[in-house]
C-alpha cells in the first residue's frame, strides 16, 4: 500500500495550488524589483537632469549675453574708428576746398599740385574735380577724361547744396572701379553762387581700413548703404556692390538683431548708421551655438550626464537586485520559521493526543490481558477438553496482541511525558560507541558495515546520556531498516562553531521529498503495518529538541538519507 | 506456610477482580478495593501482607492511600501500578515507602516476582 502511494505521488505533478502560489510569489518579487529600480532611478535621475539642464541653460544665457556684449562693444569701437577715418578724409577735402581757392583751383596746374599732395598723403584719392554751380566740371585731375562733364542731372548735385558736405555711396560710375566721392560745397566769393570740390576715393581704402579693425567678437564686418548694397565686401554675404541679403538697418531700439541668414544659420547682427555718411556699419557673428566653447561644453555635459546615468543605472540594477534578494531571503526565513513553529506545535499537540489515547487504552488493555491470563490459568489448572489446543493458541495470540499494544502505548507515553532532565558530562564519541554494540549484531546479520569517522578531542558537554543514546539508537536503527541488506552506514562527529555535529549517512534507497516532510511526525511510517509504530523519529525529534539541539534530514532518492544532529556545547 | 494476604486496589473493577481471581488460583488470599476509602477500611479491619495499588483513582490519589496504609501498618509492603508511564510518580511513591512500581498493563510473572520479593521483606520485618 505504501509502495502504491509512493508510486502515485511520484507520478502526480506537484500540488497545483502550491505551484501557482510559488509563481505568484516570484512575480511579486519581480514586480517589487522593477518598482524599486524605477523609483531609485527617478530619485537619482530627476535631480541630475534638473542640475544638468540648469547648467545648460545658465551657461547658454551667459555665453549669449557675453557674446552680445562683446559684439556691441566691438561694434562701437569699429564705429568710432571708421567715423574718425571718414571724418578725417572729409576734413582734408573741406580744408582743401577753401572758399577763395575756387579760381585758383580752376587752373589745371594748381589742381594737379593739390592732387599730388593729397595723393601722397592718402593714396586712396583717385581724382579731384571742381564743379561750378551749373554742374559742369570745370577742372579735373585724375586718370579719366572727365573735363567738362555735366553733373547737373545727377541726384547728388541737388542734395549737395543742402548738406554742404556730401559723401556718396560706393559706385562703379565711369571709372569702372568701386569708389565713393566726398563733395564739399563752397561759396564763390563775391557772388551768391556755389562751387563744389569733388574728391573720389577708391573704395579699397575703406575696405582695407575696415580690415585693420579688430574683429575678435565678430565673424564678419562690412558696410552697407541705405539701399542695402554692400559698400565693402563681406566674407559671407557677397562682393562689393552686390545687395546684402538681410536687413542692415538696426532695429529702432538699437539692439542686436538675432536672425536666420541666407544659409539658414542663426546669426547675431549688430549695425549702426555711420554719422555723416549714407552707410550702415554691420557686424555679424554666427552665435554661440557655433562657438567652440559651446560645443565643448555641450559635449562635456553630455558625457558627464550619460556617464552618470549609466553608472546610476548599473548601481540601481544591482542594488534593487540585492535588496529584493535580501527581502526574499528574509521572507523565506520567516516562512521557514513559521513552518517550523507550526510543525513543532503540531508535534506537541499530536503528542498530547497520543498520550491521552494511550492512557485510555491502557486500562481496557490491562483488563483484556488479565482476562486472557485468567482463562489460561483456568485451562492450566483444569482438565482437558475438545479443542483445548486451539483455545490455548488463541490465548497466546491475544497475549501477543496485547503485548504489541503495550509497546505502542508505552512508547506513546514516553514520547509525550516530560522526563526529568538528568544532566551529566557527556562525551559524544563515548555515547556513539556505547550505542553501536546494541546494533552490531543486526548489522552483521544483514551485511551492513559501520564506518566511524569521529573527530578526536571533542570537548565534553552537559546533556542526558541516556536520552542521547536513545536518539542515536533510533536514527541508526532507522538507517538499518532503510538499507535492509548489504550496505553501509557512516557515522561522523565533529565540532562546528560552538556545537557538536553528528552525521549519520546511510546508502539505502533514500526518502522521497513528500515523505521527508513528515518523517518527524508521530505515527508516520513507511514500514509495513505491524513492523513499526511510526513513533521512533518523532520521539527522537522530541528528545533532540529537549536537549536543546536540532535535527535535520536530507535525502536524495537512490543515494540514501543523511541525518544531522546538532547539540550546543554550552547550554 | 501461611497464605500470603494480598489487597488489590484499583478503580477498574474488572481488572481488580480478574487479577484477584488469578492470584487466588495461585494460592494467594486476595481482597479487592475499588477506591482509596475502601482500601483504607480493609487495611484497617483485616490488614493484608501486601498491597497492589493503582496510583490513579477517581476519589483519592494513590500516593495518599499509600501514606494512609503506611501510617496504619508500616510493615505492609505496597507495589504500585502506574498507568501513565511516569517514572517520576513511581519514584515519588518509592520515596514515600512503596516497595516497587510496575507499569500497566503489567505482566503477571513480573508481578508475582515482585510480590515474592516484597513478601520476603515483609516476613523479615
Amino acid at each position: 500500500m505504501n509502495i502504491i502511494q509512493r508510486v502515485i505521488t511520484s507520478i502526480l505533478p506537484a500540488d497545483p495550488e502550491r505551484v501557482t502560489e510559488e509563481l505568484f510569489r516570484k512575480k511579486r518579487y519581480k514586480r517589487f524589483r522593477y518598482s524599486l529600480f524605477w523609483a531609485m532611478n527617478l530619485i537619482g535621475l530627476i535631480p541630475m537632469l534638473l542640475t544638468a539642464s540648469l547648467g545648460f541653460f545658465q551657461y547658454r544665457d551667459l555665453l549669449q549675453r557675453d557674446e552680445l556684449d562683446q559684439l556691441q562693444w566691438n561694434m562701437e569701437g569699429a564705429q568710432k574708428t571708421i567715423e574718425a577715418f571718414v571724418h578725417e578724409l572729409q576734413a582734408v577735402v573741406n580744408f582743401v576746398a577753401h572758399e577763395d581757392r575756387y579760381h585758383e583751383l580752376l587752373d589745371q596746374q594748381n589742381l594737379q599740385i593739390l592732387f599730388d599732395r593729397l595723393h601722397k598723403q592718402y593714396p586712396g584719392f583717385v581724382d579731384l574735380g571742381v564743379i561750378d554751380s551749373k554742374g559742369i566740371q570745370q577742372a579735373y585731375v585724375g586718370p579719366y577724361n572727365l573735363q567738362g562733364k555735366d553733373y547737373s542731372h545727377q541726384e547728388w548735385f541737388s542734395e549737395v547744396f543742402a548738406k554742404k558736405v556730401f559723401i556718396s555711396n560706393v559706385v562703379m560710375g565711369f571709372r569702372q572701379t568701386p569708389h565713393f566721392a566726398i563733395k564739399v560745397v563752397k561759396k564763390i566769393p563775391g557772388t551768391n553762387e556755389h562751387w563744389v570740390l569733388r574728391a573720389t576715393i577708391n573704395a579699397e581704402t575703406l575696405y582695407h581700413f575696415i580690415e585693420t579693425i579688430n574683429t575678435q567678437a565678430s565673424d564678419d564686418i562690412f558696410i552697407v548703404n541705405h539701399d542695402g548694397i554692400l559698400q565693402t565686401p563681406s566674407l559671407f554675404y557677397g562682393k562689393i556692390l552686390t545687395p546684402y541679403p538681410l536687413t542692415a538697418q538696426p532695429p529702432p531700439n538699437g539692439q542686436i538683431r538675432q536672425m536666420i541668414d541666407s544659409f539658414g544659420k542663426l546669426i547675431h547682427q549688430a549695425s549702426v548708421p555711420l554719422k555723416n555718411t549714407p552707410w550702415v556699419l554691420v557686424l555679424t557673428n554666427k552665435g554661440y551655438s557655433y562657438g567652440n566653447h559651446w560645443y565643448s561644453f555641450r559635449q562635456k555635459l553630455f558625457f558627464i550626464f550619460a556617464g552618470c546615468s549609466i553608472v546610476g543605472l548599473l548601481i540601481t540594477i544591482k542594488l534593487s537586485k540585492i535588496l529584493t534578494e535580501r527581502i526574499r531571503e528574509s521572507d523565506e526565513k520567516r516562512h521557514a520559521l513559521l513552518t517550523e513553529a507550526e510543525h513543532t506545535h503540531k508535534l506537541a499537540s499530536i503528542g498530547r493526543l497520543a498520550a491521552g489515547v494511550a492512557h485510555e487504552i491502557n486500562n481496557p488493555l490491562a483488563i483484556i490481558d488479565q482476562k486472557a491470563g485468567l482463562i489460561q490459568d483456568i485451562l492450566e489448572f483444569g482438565g482437558d477438553f475438545d479443542n483445548k489446543d486451539k483455545v490455548t493458541a488463541s490465548l497466546l495470540g491475544i497475549h501477543n496482541g496485547v503485548n504489541r499494544c503495550k509497546v505502542i502505548t508505552h512508547r506513546l507515553l514516553g514520547f509525550a511525558r516530560r522526563m526529568d532532565f538528568c544532566e551529566e558530562q557527556v562525551q559524544i564519541n563515548e555515547v556513539l560507541k556505547e550505542v553501536l554494540p546494541f546494533l552490531e549484531k543486526e548489522a552483521m546479520y544483514n551485511h551492513i558495515k559501520f564506518n566511524l569517522n569521529l573527530q578526536e578531542n571533542i570537548p565534553v558537554f552537559y546533556s542526558d546520556q541516556g536520552q542521547l543514546q536513545q536518539i542515536f539508537l533510533n536514527i541508526i536503527n532507522n538507517a538499518l531498516d532503510a538499507i535492509g541488506h548489504d550496505g553501509e552506514i557512516t557515522i561522523t562527529s565533529q565540532v562546528e562553531g560552538d556545537s557538536v555535529v553528528v552525521g549519520i549517512q546511510d546508502n539505502g534507497p533514500g526518502i522521497p521529498e513528500e515523505i521527508l516532510q513528515h518523517i518527524f511526525e508521530p505515527f508516520f511510517t513507511t514500514k509495513e503495518t505491524g513492523k513499526g509504530t511510526g513513533l521512533g523519529l518523532s520521539i527522537t525529534y522530541g528528545l533532540v529538541k529537549k536537549l536543546g539541539g536540532t535535527i535535520q534530514a536530507t535525502s536524495k532518492l537512490g543515494e540514501g538519507a543523511f541525518f544531522e544532529v546538532h547539540f550546543p556545547l554550552s547550554l | 506456610m501461611t497464605k500470603i494476604k494480598l489487597l488489590i486496589v484499583d478503580d477498574e473493577i474488572e481488572f481488580a477482580s480478574t487479577l484477584a481471581e488469578r492470584m487466588e488460583l495461585r494460592g494467594i488470599e486476595t481482597q479487592i478495593a475499588n477506591n482509596g476509602q475502601e482500601a483504607l477500611e480493609k487495611v484497617y479491619f483485616s490488614p493484608p501482607d501486601l498491597v497492589i495499588l493503582d496510583l490513579k483513582m477517581p476519589d483519592m490519589d494513590g500516593l495518599e492511600v499509600l501514606q494512609g496504609i503506611k501510617a496504619l501498618h508500616p510493615s505492609i509492603e505496597v507495589i504500585m501500578l502506574t498507568g501513565h508511564g511516569s517514572t517520576a510518580s513511581g519514584i515519588e511513591g518509592m520515596e514515600k515507602g512503596a516497595f516497587d512500581y510496575l507499569m500497566k498493563p503489567v505482566d503477571l510473572n513480573d508481578l508475582l516476582e515482585k510480590l515474592k520479593l516484597a513478601y520476603e521483606k515483609h516476613s523479615k520485618a
